[in-house]
């Protein structure tokens, strides 16, 4: 009756085991051979141009002279004002759905918001481009000019392409993984405190100031880390708009070029082997800057949670 | 009825219609967004797009056949690497969660996850096009595989994690083996949710541009040749976008509205995936 | 009552760990063969996890560990090389909460053990699925949606098909931990019903909160404080005339 299996139980589970473990291995073995050889890649600038890579913002292919700092500079720039732009709307939506709208229709507005962030990347390029830009050119520019015409962010010549588009593209792009975040964020609130401070006769918006936003304010900053880490590595819609000029001003309106973008725009074409070392050392430090901000988002909004969850 | 009282309560009804109103900067270009697409998209679309390939450059006409069986060949190839390594990540991270190793893969897939798809591109570009000397569909779907694989090991840990223990100490308590209690309860009691997961991650790779165009680069003509480079729906969007033609341009927008076609199809049908059983068990309950 | 003598189930000296923690200290008891035997004691006794000891279930938990001797049909299986996975083919059990498979039907949750140890025979599984059914009392009213999802199912007869899909794998030994403080008490009502008619086959150890419960089902009832089994004997005894102190303060609700 009882039948004894050919290989036992343990060993099969121990197969099972190692089989799985040696998956594990190889990704982490290509991971590493990925980034070394990455890094090797880049080592040529690396030891051409040193420090001076970031701090210089020269750029010409054809004298084989690079300096990154306008790519550094436009990066930044760029996903700085598009997480400006999102938070507080992602923030919004996230408190509108969980907190006060039906269950059922903010559901389908949650649905909606995530649509975004399915569209590919190459089509919200091509929007912009032929519709954002001329509408930046045409209605905002005009409108910035007049009434906020004193700063200089909001000088100099317009042609639609520029920092200013790119970043409303990248903002709108970001708002689903800031919005996720964020709710997930609200959702770990106990409802026995919402209750509290609505027992107190806090309005609906006090209740969310007092018992949502306050103790969640960190996982908030977290989330709006985790949309700027995804904006940093933005390529294809920010490469169409931005006009890929490696210059730094001070002018919303002037194009740029981001890292990202001037990878995408001259890596396939580069003969020179220095070029292609500088645009590897180019995505060294933009691979950097994105594992950086993604660590720190993720151990600020875990570290939020858990926090949360330890009050229950 | 106090000043205060009625500020607080003017405060209130403020905070909430910006809460509200915030959704529209949500929902407009998004709607904008599909408009143009499927106005310039729909317009521009006929017969001659799936069927013909380009025409020499200059000329009204052609269509992109090869980019459409370039984009299936590559998102192919990648997913039937990626989707069982992705898979069996998934259940590692989930089922053996502890040991140091599952840590070091854990910390490798978040990496792998916020890698911007251009530096993947350069990754691939290194790891495939430098040693054969070409860009190849193979670096293209190397490329691609490497988006698929921590999203879909995401995806597998959360759904599997979800598996309460005392349903495992059951499968364990009849006599099952480990490995057995894996494959066969915990991965098949949740294989719809995982597939959905798969087709997310499909989805994303199938729309991605930035690591396609120094790897698999692109081609005007229809190849499946796995050495050679291969055209693909959004490198071609793209390259004829930047073009200056008219013609390319229109193409571009139809090609923008296969792609969010087919993008946002496979989204959406694995979204309803989920509910796949409920629908099976409707017409099982209907019929006598 | 009982009177059935022979040994099916004895356990030696058993003790378990969490850790450093000592959860279970040396415990002695024999279980005769075809008897219901009832495990009481305050909350965090020890009781469930000495009952996931019998079937070395307790070991999968990471931390976990159990030494002594439990010797079925005279064979010590807690020895380190006998293979857990075979021990649970030979022991069933039955847990706190109904925990059917979820996306399995009915049928396939009841023939799931059979079926992963390589019985293919549709004939065979169909045969066992009615049997094992018919013994967990639920044969009437499942017989006509064998392929609904056993999620769909009441509470108790989740359990009840539980107890079924236990059955299945053929065990003589039958552990049920706390099978009905999850149920309604009709439903409760219905699996203690149950129990008396399984003790016909199998040996029965159930772990059980409600006093009352044990005194009505078991013929034998041990009693567990911190981990150390205090009083053991017929549970008519145990019930009307218990020799130790803290036994009659446990059961006349001084304490626990």
């Amino acid at each position: 009756m009882k039948k004894t299996p050919l290989i036992s139980f343990r060993l099969q589970d121990k197969l099972n085991y190692s089989f799985l473990s040696l998956i594990a291995l190889l990704i982490i073995a290509l991971l590493i051979v990925m980034i070394t050889l990455l890094f090797r890649e880049a080592y040529p600038a690396v030891e051409q141009f040193g420090w001076g890579f970031i701090t210089d913002s020269y750029w010409d292919p054809a004298a084989d002279e690079y300096g990154g700092l306008a790519f550094l500079f436009g990066t930044v720039v760029t996903a700085s004002i598009a997480v400006f732009l999102a938070a507080p709307v992602s923030i919004s939506i996230a408190l509108f759905i969980n907190e006060i709208l039906p269950a059922k229709i903010g559901k389908v507005l949650g649905l909606f918001v995530e649509m975004i962030a399915a569209i590919p990347s190459i089509v919200f390029g091509l929007w912009g481009l032929f519709f954002l830009a001329p509408w930046v050119n045409t209605t905002l520019t005009p409108f910035l000019k007049s009434t906020l015409g004193f700063l200089p962010l909001f000088q100099g010549p317009s042609f639609g392409i520029g920092i200013l588009t790119a970043s409303m593209i990248l903002g709108l792009m970001i708002i689903p993984t800031i919005s996720s975040i964020c709710k997930e964020v609200f959702k770990t609130i106990p409802a026995h405190q919402k209750e509290a401070a609505l027992a107190l006769g806090a309005t609906r918006y006090e209740m969310l100031r007092l018992s949502v936003i306050g103790p969640s304010f960190s996982g908030i900053i977290g989330a709006s880390a985790l949309g700027l880490g995804r904006a940093l590595g933005e390529t294809m819609a920010v490469a169409m708009v931005i006009g890929n000029s490696p210059q730094i001003t001070s002018s919303l309106f002037a194009p740029a070029a981001t890292m990202a973008s001037i990878i995408a725009n001259e890596y396939a074409e580069a003969d020179s082997e220095l070029h292609i070392s500088a645009l590897c050392f180019v995505a060294v430090l933009l691979f950097f800057v994105t594992f950086i901000i993604n660590f720190m988002a993720r151990t600020i909004v875990w570290k939020n949670e858990r926090r949360l969850k330890s009050r229950g | 009825m106090n000043s205060s009282f009625k500020f607080r309560k003017f405060k209130n009804i403020f905070f909430m219609s910006l809460f509200a109103l915030s959704s529209l900067f949500v929902l407009i270009p998004l709607f904008l967004i599909f408009k143009y697409v499927f106005m310039m998209g729909a317009t521009s679309l006929n017969f001659d797009f799936f069927t013909q390939l380009p025409m020499p450059v200059g000329e009204d006409g052609g269509g992109m056949k090869h980019a459409i069986w370039g984009t299936l060949t590559m998102v192919g190839i990648a997913a039937s690497v990626a989707v069982p390594l992705g898979l069996f990540c998934g259940i590692y991270l989930s089922e053996f969660d502890k040991s140091p190793l599952a840590n070091a893969l854990r910390f490798c897939i978040d990496l792998l996850t916020g890698v911007p798809s251009i530096v993947i591109g350069i990754f691939a570009y290194i790891l495939v096009v430098v040693p054969f000397k070409s860009f190849s569909a193979l670096a293209g779907s190397f490329a691609l595989g490497i988006i698929i694989l921590p999203i879909l090991t995401r995806s597998t840990e959360e759904i599997l994690k979800l598996v309460p223990a005392h349903m495992k100490e059951a499968a364990l308590a009849l006599g099952m083996p480990r490995w057995k209690v894996i494959y066969y309860i915990v991965v098949r009691s949740n294989l719809s949710a995982l597939i959905t997961g798969m087709m997310l991650a499909l989805s994303r790779a199938a729309g991605e541009t930035a690591p396609l165009l120094f790897t698999a680069f692109g081609t005007r003509f229809l190849s499946f040749d796995l050495q050679s480079p291969m055209a693909s729906l959004p490198v071609q969007i793209y390259t004829y976008a930047i073009s200056p033609f008219d013609d390319w341009q229109r193409q571009a927008w139809a090609g923008a509205f296969v792609l969010i076609i087919l993008v946002l199809g496979l989204n959406l049908l694995s979204r309803c995936l989920i509910n796949y059983k409920a629908i099976i068990d409707f017409f099982k309950k209907g019929s006598p | 009552m009982n009177t059935n003598t022979e040994t099916d189930l004895e356990v030696k000296n058993l003790h378990a760990w969490f850790g450093q923690f000592h959860a279970v200290k040396g415990i002695s008891v024999v279980y005769p063969k075809q008897s219901i035997n009832a495990i009481i004691g305050p909350s965090g006794c020890g009781k469930s996890t000495f009952i996931r000891c019998l079937n070395r279930i307790h070991e999968e938990v990471p931390g976990a560990r159990s030494e002594g001797e439990i010797i079925l049909k005279g064979v010590n299986i807690n020895a380190p090389n006998i293979d857990p996975v075979s021990i649970r083919r030979q022991i069933g059990m039955v847990f706190q909460k109904p925990n059917p498979f979820p996306s399995l039907s009915i049928f396939e949750n009841t023939i799931i053990g059979l079926k992963l140890q390589g019985v293919r025979q549709k004939a065979k599984l169909m045969e066992a699925a009615e049997t094992c059914l018919r013994k967990a009392a639920l044969w009437d009213e499942v017989k006509d949606k064998l392929h609904q999802q056993g999620t769909s199912l009441s509470g108790g007869q989740q359990q009840r098909l539980c107890i079924a899909r236990a059955l299945a794998v053929n065990p003589s030994v039958l552990l049920m931990d706390e099978p009905t403080s999850a149920l309604d008490p009709i439903a409760s009502a219905k699996i203690e019903d149950l129990m008396s008619d399984l003790k016909k086959e199998f040996t029965v150890v159930v772990v059980t909160h409600n006093m009352q419960q044990a005194a009505r089902i078991a013929d034998y009832t041990s009693f567990y404080i911190l981990g150390e089994m205090i009083e053991h004997g017929l549970s008519s005894e145990i019930f009307t005339n218990p020799k130790v102190p803290q036994t009659e303060d446990y059961i006349t609700g001084r304490f626990g």
